[in-house]
C-alpha cells in the first residue's frame, strides 16, 4: 500500500509551472525531454525536508512556503552602470565579466572582448543548439535524486559555458555576475558548465548580487558544474551577496578535479534569508590539492547551510576545508561536511574545521563532520567549534580607545580573515572582505 | 592628577572583596610605584584604572584631573587619558598591528576632537616611534602580538603607548618575563614618556625594575590595602626584608 504524502503548495506550484512555461524555456527537442524527466522527478521527490539524513537541519518543505513566477525571458532595463553598483566591491577587479540579469544573457552588459584562452558562450544558446555534450547534458542526470537539481535542471534559462584552453593561463579573472533586478519577485534557475583544460591557470567568480530597488523577495537556484584537467590551478569564488527581505539561494557545485590539480574554492553567503549551498568534489587523479572554505553571515532569521560531500576515490590527494559563520540574532548555521576516503585512496590527507561565532544567545550554529574512512594509511582530521565574542580581547581594544562597535568589527574580521585568506589572490580576497565589511557595518 | 578614594572592589560575581580601602593620590607629573606580594590586588587596581567590568567597585571613587572615571566605558577612559600596558598583553590574529594602531590612534584622536592622521602621517609617526623601541617596522604588519617573544609583546605595549600619547600611565608588571637588555629598552621607552603632564602608576613586584624607572613615591600593596608608603628607598628595603612583614601584620 502506498502513502499518499501531501504535496505542500510549493511543491505544487513549482510542479505546476513547468506545463504553463515549458515551451518558453530553450533546448532542442533532445533538451527538452531532459526537462521533462527532470520536472517528473521533482513533482516526485518533492522538496526535501527533515527527515532526509542530509537535510536535517534545513527543511526545505517548511521554510519555502510558495513558489515564486519563474522568469524566462526577461527584459528588465539595465545599464552598464547598474551592474557596477549592483556588484559592489567586485566591480573595483579587473575581470573579463559576463553579465545575467535575472537569468538572461546580457552581452550588451559584458565585456565586449574575448579574453585570450578562454571561449565563452552562453548556455541558452548551447541548448537551443542540440549540442548536448557541450552543455554537459551527459552528467545533468547524474545526480537525480537531487530535488533542488531536478529543478535546476527543468528550469535552467541561462548561464555561462566556459572553456579554458589546455594550458592557457587567463591574465584575469572571470567574472560570471548573476544580478536580480526590477520591482517583480521570481524564481531564476540558472547553470554555469566550466571546463578548465590541462594545465590552464584560471580564477573564477561567480557573484549573486542585486540591484537596490530590486523586489525585496527572490529565489535562486544556481548549480555549476567544474571540470578541472590535469595540472590545471584553479581558484574559485562564489559570493552569493543579494540583499532583500526573503532571498532564497539554493546552489549546488559539482566539482571533478583530475590528477595534479591544485583547486581552492571559496564562498561567501550573506543577506539571504535562506540558503542552502551544496558542494560535491570527485576526485579523478591522484596528487591533487582541494581547498575549501567559505564564510556565512546571519542575522534576524537567516538560515544558511554548506553541505559538503568530499570523495577521495583516487589516492595521494589533499583536501582541506576551512568555513566560518558570523551569527546574530536568531540566525542559524548549518554545516555537514561528509568526507569519503575510499579503500583505493591510500596516503589521503584531510582536514576539515568549521567555526560558528554566535553574537546572540539566540543564534544556533549546527556542524556536522562525516568522516567515512575505507583506507587504513591515511591522516584526517576535523574540527568544529562554537564561541562568543573573546571578552578579554574585546577589554584590551577597547582599552586603547577603540568604541566597542569598531573592536566588535575588528575582532569579526580577525575571524573570518582567516577564510578570506584562503583565497591567494590578495585582490579578489579584498573584495569579498568589503563584501562582508558592508554587510559587518549593518547593523 | 589621580585621586583613589577609599576604593572597595569586588569581583563582579564574586563576593570576595579584592579592594578593602586603597587611598592613593598621584600629582601630575609624578611616577609612584606600586609593589606588593602576589595576590595582594596589584592587578586588579591596574584593571579597575581601566574599566574591566569583570570587577565591581562597592564603595570608594577614582576621579582622574578631579572628575570620576566609575562610569566611563573603558574607551572613553582611553580618550581622557588613561593607558594600561598589559602583564599579558592579547593576541589578535587576523588583525594587523598596523591597522590596531591606527584605528586605535584615529577612534582616540576623533574624541579628543583632532583631525585624524593620513596614512602618510601615521606611518612618519610609527616609524619614528617603533625605532625608538628597536621595533622592526615588519612585525607591526604581522598579526598584533601573534607569534611574538615575552619582550616583543612588552616592547609593542610601549609602542602603543608612545603613540597613543597617555597622561595616565598604568603599567602593570611590565618588567615580567623581560631579560636584563629587553628591560633596559622598555625601561628608556618608558623615561622618555616622563614629562610633567604625565602621569605614571608603575606596578611590580620586583625592585629591579624601579632601578631604571625610579619612581617618586613607592607603596606597598596587601591584603587590598596601602600598608605603607615611601620614598624610593622603600623599594631597596623590600628587595631586603621581602614582603614577610605585610603577610605576618595581616594573620
Amino acid at each position: 500500500m502506498s502513502v499518499a504524502v501531501m504535496k505542500t503548495k510549493a511543491e505544487l506550484s513549482f510542479a505546476e509551472s513547468f506545463d504553463h512555461v515549458q515551451d518558453r524555456l530553450p533546448g532542442s527537442p533532445a533538451v527538452k525531454q531532459v526537462r521533462r524527466s527532470a520536472a517528473d522527478k521533482f513533482a516526485e521527490l518533492g522538496l526535501p525536508h527533515r527527515r532526509i539524513e542530509e537535510w536535517k537541519y534545513t527543511d526545505l518543505r517548511s521554510a519555502v512556503k510558495d513558489a515564486l513566477p519563474v522568469r524566462v525571458g526577461d527584459a528588465t532595463q539595465m545599464t552598464i552602470a547598474d551592474v557596477i553598483v549592483a556588484l559592489g566591491p567586485l566591480a573595483k577587479l579587473e575581470t573579463h565579466r559576463v553579465v545575467f540579469v535575472n537569468g538572461r544573457y546580457r552581452k550588451e552588459l559584458s565585456s565586449p572582448d574575448q579574453l585570450a584562452g578562454l571561449e565563452f558562450e552562453d548556455l541558452s544558446s548551447v541548448l537551443s543548439s542540440g549540442d548536448e555534450n557541450a552543455a554537459g547534458l551527459a552528467s545533468l542526470t547524474a545526480r537525480d535524486d537531487d530535488a533542488v537539481l531536478s529543478l535546476n535542471t527543468a528550469y535552467m534559462t541561462d548561464g555561462a559555458v566556459v572553456r579554458i584552453q589546455a594550458g592557457a593561463e587567463l591574465v584575469k579573472p572571470l567574472l560570471i555576475a548573476h544580478v536580480r533586478a526590477g520591482g517583480e519577485p521570481g524564481f531564476t534557475a540558472v547553470r554555469n558548465v566550466i571546463d578548465v583544460g590541462a594545465k590552464a591557470s584560471a580564477q573564477i567568480i561567480e557573484a549573486f548580487v542585486s540591484l537596490p530597488g530590486a523586489a525585496k523577495e527572490g529565489q535562486a537556484n544556481a548549480a555549476t558544474q567544474i571540470t578541472v584537467g590535469d595540472e590545471a590551478k584553479v581558484v574559485h569564488v562564489k559570493c552569493a551577496a543579494d540583499t532583500g527581505d526573503g532571498i532564497t539561494h539554493l546552489s549546488n557545485w559539482m566539482i571533478r578535479l583530475g590528477r595534479e590539480t591544485d583547486y581552492a574554492g571559496f564562498q561567501l553567503t550573506q543577506g539571504v534569508s535562506l540558503a542552502r549551498n551544496q558542494i560535491f568534489v570527485a576526485f579523478d587523479g591522484e596528487d591533487t590539492k582541494l581547498d575549501l572554505s567559505g564564510v556565512f553571515l546571519g542575522r534576524g532569521r537567516d538560515h544558511i547551510d554548506t553541505t559538503l560531500v568530499v570523495d577521495h576515490a583516487v589516492p595521494s590527494c589533499e583536501s582541506r576545508e576551512l568555513f566560518k559563520g558570523v551569527l546574530d540574532d536568531q540566525s542559524r548555521g548549518v554545516f555537514q561536511g561528509k568526507i569519503i576516503v575510499q579503500q583505493i585512496a591510500q596516503k589521503t590527507d584531510g582536514k576539515q574545521m568549521s567555526q560558528g561565532l554566535l553574537l546572540s544567545p539566540d543564534a544556533e550554529f549546527d556542524s556536522k563532520p562525516e568522516l567515512e574512512i575505507f583506507a587504513d594509511d591515511v591522516a584526517c582530521g576535523h574540527g568544529a567549534t562554537c564561541t562568543e565574542l573573546d571578552k578579554d580581547l574585546m577589554f584590551y581594544c577597547e582599552s586603547r580607545g577603540i568604541p566597542s562597535d569598531i573592536a566588535r568589527g575588528l575582532l569579526i574580521e580577525s575571524f573570518i580573515g582567516e577564510a578570506v585568506e584562503k583565497i591567494e589572490d590578495e585582490p579578489i580576497a579584498e573584495a569579498v572582505m568589503d563584501f562582508a565589511r558592508g554587510w559587518l557595518s549593518k547593523t | 592628577m589621580l585621586e583613589i578614594k577609599n576604593l572597595h572592589v569586588k569581583i563582579t560575581e564574586e563576593d570576595k572583596p579584592i579592594l578593602k580601602g586603597i587611598d592613593l593620590t598621584i600629582a601630575k607629573g609624578e611616577v609612584h610605584a606600586i609593589m606588593g606580594p602576589n595576590g595582594s590586588g596589584k592587578s586588579t587596581l591596574a584593571h579597575v584604572l581601566a574599566g574591566r567590568d569583570d570587577y565591581e567597585v562597592t564603595e570608594g571613587d577614582i576621579l582622574w584631573n578631579g572628575e570620576s572615571i566609575l562610569e566611563m566605558a573603558p574607551d572613553e577612559r582611553a580618550a581622557a587619558g588613561v593607558f594600561l600596558a598589559f602583564q599579558y598583553p592579547m593576541e589578535i590574529p587576523g588583525v594587523a598591528g598596523l591597522t590596531f594602531l591606527r584605528t586605535a590612534l584615529n577612534a582616540l584622536r576623533r574624541k579628543r576632537d583632532q583631525e585624524e592622521l593620513t596614512t602618510p602621517e601615521f606611518m612618519k609617526l610609527v616609524k619614528e616611534k617603533s625605532a625608538a623601541l628597536n621595533i622592526d617596522i615588519e612585525m607591526l604588519k604581522r598579526p598584533v602580538n601573534v607569534g611574538f617573544s615575552g619582550g616583543e609583546k612588552k616592547r609593542s605595549e610601549i609602542l602603543q603607548m608612545a603613540l597613543l600619547e597617555p597622561t595616565l600611565c598604568v603599567l602593570d608588571e611590565t618588567d615580567s618575563g623581560l631579560d636584563i637588555d629587553a628591560l633596559r629598552i622598555v625601561s628608556d621607552g618608558v623615561n622618555a614618556l616622563r614629562s610633567p603632564d604625565r602621569t605614571m602608576l608603575v606596578i611590580t613586584h620586583y625592585q629591579r625594575l624601579l632601578n631604571h624607572i625610579v619612581p617618586d613615591k613607592v607603596h606597598v600593596l596587601a591584603h587590598g590595602k596601602i600598608q605603607r608608603s615611601g620614598g624610593k628607598e622603600l623599594a631597596l628595603e623590600l628587595e631586603q626584608s621581602g614582603y614577610a612583614e605585610f603577610g605576618e601584620k595581616a594573620a
